[in-house]
């Protein structure tokens, strides 16, 4: 088996998981978080993706980091990928879950970094913003990435929408 | 009855050998001796004349070869000063065909050593002004680079300064909703 298909199977079983057990949009956020959060640390990444740790204290930091911070079916579930040697395969898993979440419901995933987290209302502002832009309904993944400085980052499908700080003053140093 | 008949007569004896007078001779003297001379001359006449004749013609011939040679000479002497005319007029354009070629080398090297001047001097201008531009073109380069680095450096110390602050922010995720929903599909 590929590992595109192995991605797509992981992903398939932990949408099906989610879906039978009606948790499905909040571990699909909160898979989200969870996998971006894998994305940016590289203690985390490590740590999970070790194969001298053995795979049940690699579990055992998994229930530590989202035992009292994500629903029981997400931990199980991040648990399962990372007791398998698949942890470095995650994202991608995590990215195929919320892609086939979002089609179940006719949204296209909108990924969206800023600087700070966003409010409730801004985010439903947000959303209804880019369905205007884009013509699509979206399914709103806010990601905090400290990096853009200030602004936001937008990318719905192939479309991607920089008001960041961190992309200006980029601009600015390269026509300097 | 001549003179001296009439002297001799006068009374005085006459020698018929001996003349009368100191200059006139005795008449047979004068008789013979005027046909000797005819004879001598008839004879002279008879075969000295054709010799002098024939010294004659024979001179003249000469001396009409002689003129003959003479004329052919000056012929000869004529055709070879035109010749020497010809050939002093042949020198003569020679030279000026000479001294025209030469004006005309003198003028080509002249021309050539001109043209090279100027193409020296122009590339000499050339190599100075872009000495000059590229001089100029570096230190602009520096300095660009010096902005640019300066500038980087204070705007990666202001961002790391928190610039950016919670109002900042705020006003920057509204700009970006507000745009994106401003444009529409």
């Amino acid at each position: 088996m590929s590992t595109d298909a192995r991605i797509d199977g992981y992903a398939k079983a932990l949408f099906e998981v989610a879906r039978a057990e009606g948790t499905l949009d909040e571990v699909e956020d909160e898979l989200f978080r969870f996998a971006r959060s894998y994305e940016s640390s590289d203690t985390l990444r490590n740590a999970l993706t070790d194969e001298a740790i053995p795979a049940g204290k690699r579990q055992a930091i998994v229930e530590d980091l989202l035992g009292d911070k994500a629903t029981a079916t997400t931990t199980q579930l991040v648990s399962m990928v990372v007791g398998s040697g698949r942890g470095r395969d995650l994202p991608a898993i995590v990215d195929r879950l919320v892609a086939r979440a979002s089609s179940s419901k006719n949204l296209s995933v909108a990924e969206v970094r800023s600087a700070v987290a966003l409010t409730d209302d801004q985010q439903t502002r947000l959303a209804a913003a880019l369905a205007n832009a884009t013509g699509k309904q979206v399914n709103l993944k806010v990601i905090v990435d400290p990096s853009i400085i200030g602004g936001l980052v937008a990318t719905v499908d192939d479309v991607v929408i920089d008001g960041s700080v961190r992309t200006r003053v980029d601009q600015l140093k390269a026509r300097l | 009855m001549n003179l001296l008949t009439v002297f001799a007569a006068d009374g005085h004896d006459i020698d018929p050998a001996r003349s009368v007078h100191w200059l006139w001779p005795a008449d047979a003297e004068l008789i013979y001796g005027t046909i000797s001379s005819l004879i001598i001359f008839g004879l002279l006449y008879k075969f000295a004349g054709p010799m002098v004749v024939k010294a004659f013609k024979a001179r003249t011939d000469r001396i009409q070869d002689d003129l003959d040679s003479s004329a052919a000479a000056q012929a000869e002497a004529t055709a070879e000063a035109a010749q020497i005319r010809q050939a002093a007029g042949d020198i003569d354009a020679e030279r000026q065909r000479l001294f025209a070629d030469a004006d005309a080398q003198a003028e080509a090297l002249l021309a050539e050593g001109r043209g090279r001047l100027e193409a020296e001097i122009a590339e000499l201008r050339s190599r100075a002004d872009a000495d000059i531009a590229l001089a100029g073109s570096r230190v602009g380069d520096e300095l660009r680079a010096d902005i640019a680095r300066l500038s980087n450096a204070a705007t990666e110390r202001a961002l790391a300064a928190g610039v950016v602050d919670a109002a900042t922010q705020q006003d920057l995720i509204e700009s970006f909703i507000q745009r994106v929903g401003a444009a529409a599909q």
